[in-house]
């Protein structure tokens, strides 16, 4: 299907085809936040090879580092969050069913008959329960739903069940990546899995160049539960400067009318914020002009609600650029964004990398 | 069986777009029955010869159709407006995926964010009129080259194992009555049998009531799928019936007052042949019984069915050896024939 692109945008099937494969094997791995680990092997598995060393921090977090190897060369941070938004079981019920807590922000409303998997000795599948009409009270579709009144439905018995899941066992969406039309897709915890396939495209492209500065590179956990992992991974890298890599809502009917400057396939958007360092935001959207990468702009004075401020705050501080990919549905088991934005933002972040010439640059 | 169930649960067949399901049964009846017609709604009745031709005339029925969804409207901004196609609870629709119309485009039935949620807005479900569908369109051109006003889609298909003996699936409802019809079919019968698939019995079992009109049955056993309320802090009073408790026999539903002497066959048949089943306990549902029971001058009807979970839902949820004691319990029925019922 044919569709306009944004100005500039070089469409290549190769590299979209890359970012699609990068989404579909990052989106499998689970890693419920706090509970990181379950999915970190994988994801080292899948990383280790873009990076000169890397580590696992006690708190969640991969750090992999490529250095440039010059002399008093700085350090830039790049950040994206692994963790992603799920349940935590708290009782084995009668029947084969589970009463679950949020972990992270969800929508009670999105819920009713979807599936998850439990993440106990084996993984298995449940179905959130729905209520049938018949045993639906008059006028209660009318009231807010509630998680407390949904349970999942595992088709064990509970004696079964006591075998594979405990108290504390963490439980995730269940979703796949498909590509719908255009150059859009739908999956889960492409927030923010999607800016991690971001950076890993950025470091794909940055193969084999001349590189100014040292790359610290963290995909940390616990962002959704009080940015944790980047706190302390990015105490641990002690960085010169930072990109950190979220996902933001794109404008949706009936959202607030400052959301129609932030539209998916309008490229990513970069943030002013008291939360982000305004010059090197003012450098971050000098190289997208410079090189014809499109972008969009956002203001968000007090609180960008992602990494940002933890890695700005640092040690001494760090200054921080907040670069988000536009997403549709967030925080479902169907986040939508298109495969342009992420390829524009992983040319963006690798155009920023390369134009720390002499490695340093004025940051007032 | 469930390799045939899989086939007929992942159609995109919904009321008033039976044309996928029809082909599959049709094609795997064709070489068993002594004779098969698609009228002239698109109701499929095929006859199979048994060894006897009993006095009365005996008619299976399982509807081909499932609910869904058809395309209303398509904004400026390349988005979907809807309607369902029977009856689905508004809080099983946002953010599930959908299949549309003969391409199978996979749509996203979108959910505003809950960080753009008012406080007012928070859990409570958005009224139909107001949901969406993304296809990955930007603009309304774009969307009207892959979709048309007037498209119907259905919920993606998602037939699966789950658990201890179970499956899930969108259309289980009633796509388990016509797999089961088509295995009963495939064997050798004691007594003439007419079998029927008819259409939108989710809308108003329209399709059942030309069957009535135009074969006059005198006998019909209504194989369906009906609702499990055995849930999590339920009480058991309110259940209506339970999974791994057999096939269900009803006294009463929401459509239908079944007659008493086949009830009472039909019970007396699963005790002496030892098939676990279970009474409905609980006013609930309806199926296309209501209009063959009032069709013509009028056929005595008994439904025979399977528990399902969050039935009229992306996945309903069925035991499988429940669906083998119905299977077991039709065929006993068969066998025995209705000649004393």
């Amino acid at each position: 299907m044919k569709r306009k692109y944004p100005r500039n945008y070089e469409r290549n099937e190769k590299y979209l085809e890359r970012l699609y494969e990068l989404a579909c094997k990052l989106t499998s791995i689970p890693a419920v936040s706090g509970r990181e680990d379950m999915g970190m092997q994988q994801l080292a598995e899948l990383c280790a090879g873009y990076f000169d060393n890397y580590e696992i921090t006690p708190v969640g977090s991969f750090i992999g580092r490529i250095n440039c190897g010059k002399e008093g060369a700085k350090t830039l941070l790049l950040d994206a969050h692994f963790d992603e938004i799920g349940f935590m079981v708290t009782e084995i019920c009668d029947g084969g069913f589970l009463k679950v807590v949020n972990v992270g922000g969800i929508d009670p409303r999105i819920l009713s008959a979807s599936e998850v998997l439990i993440h106990g000795k084996i993984t298995i599948q449940g179905i959130f329960t729905s209520k049938p009409p018949h045993l639906q009270e008059e006028g209660e579709s009318s009231k807010p739903m509630k998680l407390e009144n949904l349970a999942i439905d595992t088709c064990y018995t509970k004696q079964q069940l006591e075998e594979i899941v405990k108290i504390g066992t963490p439980v995730s969406f269940r979703s796949t990546v498909e590509r719908l039309q255009g150059d859009y897709i739908v999956g889960k915890s492409f927030d923010d899995r999607i800016c991690i396939s971001a950076i890993l495209r950025a470091l794909e492209l940055l193969k084999g160049k001349d590189l100014p500065v040292n790359i610290a590179v963290q995909f940390s956990g616990g962002e959704e539960i009080g940015y944790k992992g980047a706190t302390t991974s990015s105490y641990r890298i002690a960085p010169d400067y930072a990109v950190v890599l979220d996902v933001t809502n794109a404008y949706v009917p009936e959202a607030p009318i400052y959301r129609k400057g932030i539209k998916t396939g309008g490229g990513g958007s970069i943030s002013y914020s008291a939360q982000t360092n305004r010059p090197l935001t003012e450098k971050a959207v000098a190289i997208a002009k410079e090189n014809n990468i499109p972008y969009q702009l956002f203001a968000e004075p007090n609180k960008t609600g992602t990494n940002s401020n933890a890695v700005q705050t640092s040690r001494g501080g760090i200054p921080t650029v907040l670069i988000s990919i536009p997403l549709k549905n967030m925080h479902t088991a169907n986040e939508i964004v298109t495969l342009s934005d992420v390829l524009e933002v992983s040319r963006l972040v690798s155009e920023f990398a390369l134009s720390f010439q002499g490695g340093e640059i004025n940051v007032g | 069986m469930l390799d045939r169930l899989k086939n007929y649960c992942n159609c995109i067949s919904p009321s008033g777009c039976e044309d996928e399901i029809r082909e599959l049964i049709i094609n795997d009846i064709k070489d068993y029955t002594t004779s098969y017609e698609v009228d002239r709604m698109g109701n499929l009745i095929a006859f199979k010869k048994g060894k006897k031709t009993p006095t009365k005339k005996i008619l299976l029925s399982a509807h081909m159709d499932e609910i869904g969804f058809m395309m209303k409207y398509i904004s400026d901004e390349g988005y979907i407006y809807f309607d369902i196609i029977g009856g689905i609870d508004p809080r099983v629709i946002g953010g599930r995926r959908i299949s549309i119309g003969k391409n199978k485009t996979t749509g996203i039935i979108a959910s505003k964010a809950i960080h753009l949620q008012k406080a007012n807005e928070k859990g409570i479900c958005v009224p139909i009129e107001e949901m969406y569908i993304d296809i990955g369109c930007t603009d309304r051109i774009s969307c009207e080259k892959v979709i048309s006003v007037g498209d119907y889609a259905t919920f993606q298909p998602n037939f699966e194992a789950l658990g201890d003996n179970f499956i899930k699936s969108k259309a289980l409802d009633d796509r388990f009555g016509c797999a089961l019809l088509v295995e009963i079919m495939q064997k050798e019968l004691e007594y003439d049998t007419y079998f029927a698939f008819p259409i939108c019995e989710e809308v108003g079992t329209d399709g059942a009531k030309e069957i009535a009109y135009n074969f006059r049955p005198d006998i019909v056993i209504v194989i369906e799928a009906t609702t499990a309320g055995d849930i999590v802090d339920a009480p058991k009073a309110r259940h209506a019936c339970d999974l791994r408790s057999g096939a269900v026999i009803s006294h009463m539903d929401g459509g239908t007052i079944y007659d008493k002497q086949l009830v009472e066959f039909v019970k007396k048949t699963a005790e002496e042949n030892k098939i676990k089943y279970q009474i409905k306990n609980v006013i609930a549902g309806g199926n296309e019984a209501s209009a063959y029971q009032k069709g013509a001058s009028g056929a005595r009807v008994i439904a025979i069915s399977a528990p399902t979970r969050y039935i009229h839902s992306a996945s309903n949820v069925v035991y499988n050896d429940d669906l083998f004691e119905i299977k077991e319990l039709v065929s006993a029925l068969l066998e025995r024939g209705f000649e004393n019922a």
